[in-house]
């Protein structure tokens, strides 16, 4: 090989090995094909950082305007005057509990009348929709018998209408009587029929005690002639009536303590009132000063642009007109520190009155709605001394010049209770309630969503003969196809409705929340989702099993394990990351799932009540997403308000981030199996 | 080892009281009993088209049997025919014959498969032990069997992984992902879980065609020591193999048992032509 090849060689290495094809700048074929492909690939990440670059600018800037918003709520003196505003709530709830435990215990001293009332309301009104056509036509028939009447009466004396008309009268009557008959006829038909008695309701038990009386008041007024009622109905309204004066004077001592309670609070009201007035007065003084240079300097900008000499002074004399002088903050605040020491001379008594009021409530109470309430405004009042005890200390110490912590800022926006936007007062961003209802959907429909999809995709995948797979497996897979927002539709119309009426049966009223009252609720939304989520974790875990080696389930059969016993003990196991992945993606496809929430779970922007227990999905609430959706289209661009949502999209986007990433690492550890 | 030789005669008698009698004058051999008996068996994964044909053999206990032959030629089948293994296939079946196994048809229909296969362990071509710890895979069939005990549990481990000559390598980290032993110790960790249900008889379907020559070495020794205890029937490609784990050599060619013999008579004096080309090399 040391011998140099001498150019009689046939063969030369340097043009059989020469690379052959077009080349510009060194770039063959192949590289551009590479490169298209690569290229192709990079576009997603490029992508997510530039939604990660705009959802950043647009989002961070939320704090320092909101940070700034909390400055001038608290230089305003609002925050001073939502010290007392929370104290009046706290009454409020209080007295309201009580009130109601007030009315329950009235109410019920008649019930059985009002339920005998409500059953016979209810027959009548069944009666009238199974008899409707009769009656109908009986309603038409006596209409024109009244208007021929009339006609009659009102024809001039020895008319030659006369005879015609009235013969038509005569017609009409005896038609009348006939159907009068007919219809008595049907009535009592109909009043046989079990259609006839469900009221639907719940006062069933009691309400059917005097069902004869009740069937012979039906009758009555079922037969259309006159418009006074029953005299048994009368009765019974009578005696409610009766019976529930008897229980007020009874209670005399209940509703007095409920006036005063009531009229306890009301020199804290008025004071609230005077200084609520003056602290929107100080807000707006301050948003005008705040605002000041921008509107300034727009109107500069307008007058630069205008050509006519007279609209540009206008403008620069408008521009001038601008006021940017600082506007007193201690004089402004002067009336609220005045008012320190009369909340000092309110407060005390109302805590003094509010305890001997406390204790004047009447310790028992015959019905359990009351017991229930007064135990709630029990507890409502122990809220309530929190917040006195709570104002005693930061109203006297309140100052509107101290700055606001930035952690105060951000535990505003990550753990406030309140999303109050457009309001005249002040503007709340806290993220909780809309972010406890994300959660509190996503969980239902994990609950739902998990059990249904693996079993399933156990089914189909280690169980189910061939031809089963074959039309199960598309069948859940279409599901992911439906459009969600006929998903919303079909929640809003079908399943709301079905799920009030189930809740409204009466053997399933022990089921917490039952019966329900809203058709657009977590729940709802929540078994949509699932449905939505079906087809994500169907399809993964399906997925992870199918790649679970068949060896592993041949070698588990050979050592003579059942067919369940593999899939429990070998496949499944072995799938366990594989699931794990599913099932988070699964909640990543919920939580980010926006057009079925936004229809179906009512929109309410509020933390449910969770003292209701495993009720508390029977409530409508408000999403991350749903809010985004809903308010984005109407707000300015650049306000606050408006990057508080791109804020919330944020913290979507780092949900999404997290669960994925998790998803990764659970399929990373299945894929190493 | 003692016990559990007695327990294994115990099981014996409940699943064939009466066999030994019954069979007794088919053995050929008389001085070992007749394990698996194939009578005439067809069998094919299709209806209609056998790749098994007309095969009749038998098995004797405490033997060594190796099936030997061409790719195709329908060993591993067959192999697979003792456990029932191809039930998993829907539409494979026994097209006409009996397999009796301790007397038994395993078709019958009282049979319970999973039962058959308790008693006839499967050792695979690829090694490949559950991704549960070491513990666990040996474990695994007495637990699927409803034996949950901690003593009963460890006993048997280490039993098995002592037979399986794995005992001393991985005995301080039975915890330790199975998947994290080399090939031949996978392939011995599968050959402890097989017998750690002591079965009567063992099936091995070409256990070393995936391991290096060292391992291969060890499972062959490990084979030659099992035998004691049990059946083994092996399906292997490599004929040195065959010549020096086996009592007894069966060759197939194109789904017929050609020829079945006593190993050392195979080899060195084969009655079928077909035979001993095979042996000597020339076609296979």
């Amino acid at each position: 090989m040391s011998e140099t090849p001498t150019s009689a060689d046939s063969f030369s290495g340097r043009d059989a090995f020469k690379r052959r094809g077009f080349r510009i700048l060194g770039i063959g074929l192949q590289d551009v094909i590479r490169y298209f492909f690569g290229g192709n690939a990079s576009l997603a990440i490029v992508l997510i950082i530039l939604i990660c670059f705009f959802l950043g600018r647009e989002g961070i800037m939320f704090f320092p305007a909101h940070h700034e918003g909390l400055g001038s709520y608290r230089q305003a003196g609002q925050e001073f005057v939502d010290y007392m505003g929370e104290e009046i709530d706290a009454h409020t709830k209080f007295y309201s509990a009580a009130n109601i435990a007030y009315f329950a215990e009235v109410n019920e001293s008649s019930a059985i009348e009002d339920a005998q009332i409500a059953t016979a309301r209810a027959v009548l009104a069944n009666v009238e929709t199974i008899t409707r056509k009769s009656w109908n036509l009986l309603e038409r028939k006596i209409e024109e018998e009244v208007g021929l009447a009339k006609k009659v009466a009102g024809l001039a004396e020895g008319s030659p209408e006369i005879p015609e008309v009235q013969q038509m009268l005569e017609t009409r009557r005896s038609e009348i009587e006939k159907l009068r008959v007919t219809l008595r006829a049907e009535v009592e038909a109909a009043l046989e029929s079990p259609d006839a008695w469900s009221t639907g309701g719940s006062d069933r038990g009691v309400g059917l005690t005097n069902i004869e009386k009740i069937r012979e008041a039906v009758l009555f007024e079922a037969f259309p002639k006159a418009k006074e009622e029953h005299p048994f109905l009368l009765e019974l309204k009578a005696a409610s009536k009766t019976k529930k004066a008897d229980t007020a004077a009874r209670l005399i001592a209940f509703k007095t303590t409920l006036t005063e309670i009531q009229s306890a609070v009301k020199p804290l009201r008025t004071l609230h009132g005077e200084l609520r007035k003056h602290a929107t007065e100080n807000r707006a003084v301050i948003n005008s000063f705040k605002s000041a240079p921008q509107r300034r300097a727009a109107l500069l900008a307008g007058a630069e642009n205008v050509d006519d000499p007279a609209e540009k002074a206008k403008l620069q004399a408008e521009a001038d007109e601008v006021v940017i002088t600082e506007p007193d903050l201690v004089a402004m605040n002067a009336p609220l520190y005045a008012a320190v020491s009369k909340y000092a001379e309110v407060s005390l008594p109302l805590k003094a009155e509010m305890e001997r009021l406390l204790q004047a409530l009447p310790s028992t109470v015959s019905t359990e709605s009351a017991r229930e309430n007064l135990d709630r405004s029990r507890s409502a009042y122990g809220s309530f001394k929190g917040v006195q005890k709570a104002n005693r200390d930061r109203i006297p110490s309140w100052r509107h010049d101290l700055p606001v912590s930035w952690i105060k800022s951000f535990s505003a926006f990550l753990f406030g209770k309140q999303w109050i936007t457009n309001s005249s007062w002040h503007d709340f961003y806290g993220l909780l309630p809309l972010l406890t209802g994300s959660l509190m959907i996503s969980v239902i429909a994990l609950i739902v969503a998990v059990p249904f999809s693996i079993a399933a995709a156990i089914y189909v995948n280690q169980l189910a003969p061939r031809r089963e797979q074959e039309i199960v497996k598309p069948a859940i897979e279409f599901i992911g196809a439906i459009p969600s927002v006929v998903l919303g539709f079909f929640g809003i119309l079908v399943l709301g409705e079905m799920l009030r009426e189930v809740s409204q049966v009466e053997w399933l009223s022990w089921v917490p929340g039952f019966p329900m009252a809203e058709r657009l609720t977590i729940l709802n939304a929540g078994l949509l989702l699932a449905f939505m989520a079906v087809p994500t974790i169907f399809t993964l875990t399906e997925d992870a099993l199918e790649n679970v080696p068949s060896a592993f389930a041949e070698n588990s059969f050979a050592m003579g394990a059942s067919r369940l016993q593999t899939v429990f003990r070998v496949v499944l196991p072995t799938a366990a990351s594989g699931l794990i992945a599913a099932v988070l993606l699964g909640f990543g496809r919920i939580i980010g799932e926006t057009m079925v929430v936004l229809l179906v779970a009512g929109n309410k922007i509020k933390i449910p009540d969770f003292s209701e227990g495993f009720g508390v999905v029977t409530q409508p609430t408000h999403t991350m997403t749903g809010i985004i959706a809903q308010e984005l289209g109407e707000v300015d661009g650049g306000s606050l308000h408006w990057r508080a949502l791109f804020i919330v999209g944020m913290v979507l986007f780092v949900i999404a981030l997290l669960v994925n990433y998790a998803a990764q690492q659970a399929l990373k550890r299945f894929q190493k199996v | 080892m003692k016990t559990s030789m007695s327990e294994q005669e115990k099981q014996e008698e409940v699943l064939t009281p009466e066999t030994k009698t019954a069979n007794q004058p088919v053995t050929r051999e008389n001085t070992h009993d007749l394990v698996i008996d194939v009578d005439n068996v067809s069998f094919g994964y299709v209806p209609g088209k056998d790749v098994l044909r007309d095969i009749t053999m038998n098995i004797n206990r405490g033997e060594v049997t190796a099936f030997i032959g061409p790719s195709g030629c329908g060993k591993s089948t067959l192999l697979r025919c003792f456990n029932r293994m191809n039930d998993l296939i829907p539409t494979a079946g026994i097209s006409k014959g009996e397999i009796r196994i301790l007397g038994t048809d395993i078709h019958a229909p009282e049979v319970d498969v999973i039962e058959l296969r308790k008693h006839v362990g499967m050792v695979f071509q690829k090694y490949n032990p559950f991704p549960k710890s070491i513990y666990e895979n040996v474990a695994f069939g007495l637990r699927i069997q409803g034996i949950n005990g901690k003593q009963a549990l460890d006993q048997a481990v280490e039993e098995s992984l002592r037979y399986a000559g794995l005992w001393e390598e991985v005995k301080d980290r039975l915890n330790a992902s199975g998947l994290g032993l080399s090939g031949g110790q996978q392939q011995r960790l599968c050959i402890a879980r097989a017998i750690a249900v002591r079965p009567k008889i063992v099936l091995m379907d070409e256990p070393c065609s995936a391991l290096d020559p060292i391992s291969t070495a060890i499972i062959e020794e490990l084979i030659t020591k099992l035998r004691s205890e049990f059946t083994i029937v092996i399906v292997t490609h490599n004929m040195q193999q065959a010549a020096r784990v086996s009592d007894r050599t069966a060759f197939f060619y194109l789904g017929n048992l050609i020829e079945m013999d006593r190993t050392t008579t195979m080899f060195s004096n084969p009655s079928k032509k077909q035979t001993e080309d095979y042996i000597s090399g020339r076609f296979g």
